[in-house]
């Protein structure tokens, strides 16, 4: 099947389809190929990602329906939705350790098929009580969030982990549109051919359900955890160390930037789910659309993630090779605070078509918001990569939960009033930023360290002296060196040599 | 000549008051001339799918006569009872009917007789579970509501009666989850399994 080029390509790339760097890592996105590793690690991130987010959001467009057949009230329902995204918050940090320790492969394979039965089983809910729960560990499945992202922060090289972390996550996300649009119609199909009502919405959660556990199969069988081959193979041949748990997990507890950017994400992904929660609801009361209308202006919001937070990911990328990382966070920090001004410029408006409008630009800036977080995110930690993706991947399931309790629960404000108010506390939790430092690149206000301390020195500093001795440092080397692109272009340095490391730091 | 058009403005005056009566959509416009029963009896539970309410109406004769003359339709419903709309704004009470979601079950729609019509129906499958209480509309020829009738008093607390719903499951339903959930965690089982093989194969190359 394979053309003289193709063949040449692969001569050309060391045995890749893909251009790599030195750590094997694409350096380039090339979405139209399915070739292994990395593209094809890329499809399996982004469509397994993406049956979850139907899964748990699967429930939402049909609570008409159930909430007859279970005779919930509205508080039952709220308490529901906050327990669909609470679960993942733990979720993702375990993930993330899961990530570090076994690779991101069986890590998504095995959390899908361990919540798949929450997705079956919400077939056979029969009270508010037992609702709650299927949607509880349901939730669960959001933290293959964490694997999708270490996956493409394994995969692909710093010109390009914004874009790939981007799209992958993106259209992940879209699943939460999607869902709103797939499980009417798939319940309407059941319900024409005979089912009554209240069975046929029982009959339509088995879609989501074989929809992920075939995702679950396909990752683990087709995908492969890094470019040179799977964590086992390489950790039993002595490619790789097998990490220690509790220094993983202290390297990423002790680093300051993970927790702010917690913080900052919970305030643009957190956002965003409480608005996919609360955001139909809102059209219809307010303006007193048609259920049917709302529900497309919510599946609305959710279909933006198509290019928005992909875009997110790509400025992430462009603005590095100008400004480095510095270009990054800035970039992040002013879209995150325009997006709050959106948000609180659309709780005060009283027109439908200014709302949609606005709405959807306030959507574009949050999603992109979400990709400019982890555009940063992979070069924070590179040993403790995936423990500080879930702790931050976790942190927007915490603002999604804090949200939604404070503002949108109850009657104690009007939904207007807590839209405006979400916009106030978006811009400030994102004025934080401004402590995010890496003294090897600067921060928003000021530039890198003028002791001189280089990429090699910030990423050693996550290994101790007798972890260096014996070797396990060599992957964060290699990785430091092909990060020094975040230094933007100021410095003319020299090109990055494209196999092997370096002579100087080879040997210990 | 003025007497003409004292005439003309005062049957235009007129019949823009008896419009404004009929178009103001609410339900304390509408008059309570329908006598109703239903067969439940208070506090009954009947099950959806298999109990039949026959239902009784017909036209008070204590009203004028000729207050009928627009009736043209009835509709008899199935109303929440105030319990069942608590915390639950999809069944609220509006008095603006086109906002109002209290009946949201139809039972028959009959043309209009001043004679004493009834109907037995069975409760249908998808009647969710709540406590319920039945109301007829009257509609005249623009199908607009006139008057109604109803089987509870004003403050909607007597003669209320329960429903109780299918579940909506089935044990082969219920079957078929357990087994795809049990698969699901074999085959994970399956998975770790071949990957220690795997790793194990790759030690002894």
């Amino acid at each position: 099947m394979e053309n003289s080029q193709t063949e040449s390509n692969r001569e050309n790339n060391g045995g890749f389809s893909s251009p790599v760097d030195s750590e094997h890592k694409a350096t380039k996105l090339r979405i139209q190929s399915v070739a292994a590793p990395h593209m094809r690690a890329f499809h399996l991130s982004w469509i397994s990602f993406f049956a979850c987010f139907v899964s748990t959001f699967a429930a939402p467009p049909l609570i008409p329906l159930i909430r007859d057949n279970l005779d919930l009230t509205s508080t039952d329902i709220g308490n529901a939705g906050v327990a669909a995204v609470s679960g993942a918050v733990f979720a993702r940090i375990v993930m993330g350790t899961l990530c570090d320790l076994f690779g991101p492969r069986v890590a998504s394979a095995a959390l899908m098929l361990l919540t798949t039965p929450a997705v079956y089983c919400s077939a056979l809910a029969n009270s508010p009580a037992s609702f709650l729960l299927v949607r509880f560990f349901t939730g669960f499945s959001l933290s293959t969030f964490v694997s999708t992202q270490y996956w493409m922060s394994s995969m692909f090289s710093a010109p390009v982990v914004g874009t790939a972390n981007g799209v992958a996550a993106g259209w992940g996300n879209l699943g939460g549109g999607a869902t709103q649009l797939i499980m009417p119609y798939v319940f309407t199909l059941i319900h024409h051919i005979g089912a009554t009502k209240f069975t046929a919405w029982r009959i339509a959660f088995f879609v989501p359900a074989v929809f992920q556990t075939l995702s679950a199969y396909s990752v683990f069988f087709l995908g492969q955890d890094l470019p040179d081959g799977d964590f086992a193979k390489l950790q039993k041949s002595g490619d790789k160390h097998k990490d220690k748990f509790s220094q993983v997990f202290y390297q990423a507890i002790t680093n300051y930037r993970g927790w702010i950017l917690a913080l900052t994400y919970g305030y643009c992904f957190g956002v965003e789910l409480t608005v996919d929660n609360i955001i139909a609801q809102y059209f219809y009361d307010r303006f007193h659309v048609n259920l049917h209308t709302a529900g497309i202006i919510a599946a609305s919001f959710g279909l933006a993630n198509l290019f928005s937070r992909p875009l997110g990911g790509y400025v992430s990328d462009v603005m590095a090779t100008r400004y480095g990382m510095r270009g990054r966070l800035w970039t992040l920090f002013l879209v995150q605070i325009l997006g709050g001004c959106l948000c609180v410029l659309l709780g005060r408006l009283g027109s439908l078509s200014t709302s949609v409008t606005v709405m959807l630009v306030f959507s574009v800036f949050v999603q992109a918001s979400c990709g400019l977080t982890y555009g940063v995110v992979p070069f924070v930690s590179r040993r403790s990569l995936g423990v500080i993706s879930g702790l931050i991947g976790g942190g927007g399931n915490v603002g999604a939960v804090l949200t939604q309790v404070v503002f949108f629960r109850g009657s104690r404000f009007k939904t207007e009033t807590g839209i405006t108010l979400m916009g106030v506390t978006i811009i400030c939790c994102t004025l934080p930023m401004m402590f995010i430092y890496f003294p090897q690149w600067g921060g928003l206000f000021w530039g890198p360290s003028s002791k001189g301390i280089t990429e090699e020195n910030y990423y050693m500093s996550e290994w101790s002296k007798e972890e260096q001795e014996q070797g396990f440092h060599k992957a964060s080397l290699k990785f430091a060196n092909n990060s020094k692109g975040e230094r933007g272009k100021r410095v003319a340095s020299a090109p990055t040599p494209l196999e092997g490391t370096p002579e100087s730091y080879g040997h210990v | 000549m003025a007497a003409s058009t004292l005439l003309f403005v005062a049957s235009i005056l007129l019949s823009s008051f008896a419009l404004s009566c009929y178009a103001s959509g609410t339900f304390s416009a509408l008059q309570k001339s329908i006598l109703l029963t239903s067969s439940p009896k208070s506090g009954q539970v009947l099950k959806a799918g298999e109990a039949n309410i026959t239902v009784t109406w017909s036209f008070n004769k204590t009203y004028p006569a000729g207050t009928d003359s627009a009736y043209k339709t009835v509709k008899v419903k199935l109303c929440y009872a105030p319990i069942s709309q608590k915390d639950r704004g999809w069944r609220k009470t509006k008095d603006e009917l086109k906002k109002d979601r209290t009946c949201q079950h139809k039972i028959v729609k009959r043309d209009y007789k001043p004679e004493t019509d009834s109907v037995t129906w069975t409760v249908e499958r998808d009647i969710p579970t709540a406590t319920y209480f039945v109301r007829a509309y009257v509609y005249n020829a623009e199908e607009k509501e006139v008057a109604y009738g109803q089987s509870t008093n004003d403050g909607k607390k007597t003669n209320l009666f329960e429903v109780e719903a299918i579940t909506g499951r089935h044990v082969s339903l219920d079957i078929a989850s357990v087994c795809f959930s049990v698969f699901s965690i074999v085959s994970l089982a399956g998975f770790f399994y071949l990957e220690k093989r795997k790793g194990a194969a790759s030690q002894q190359k």
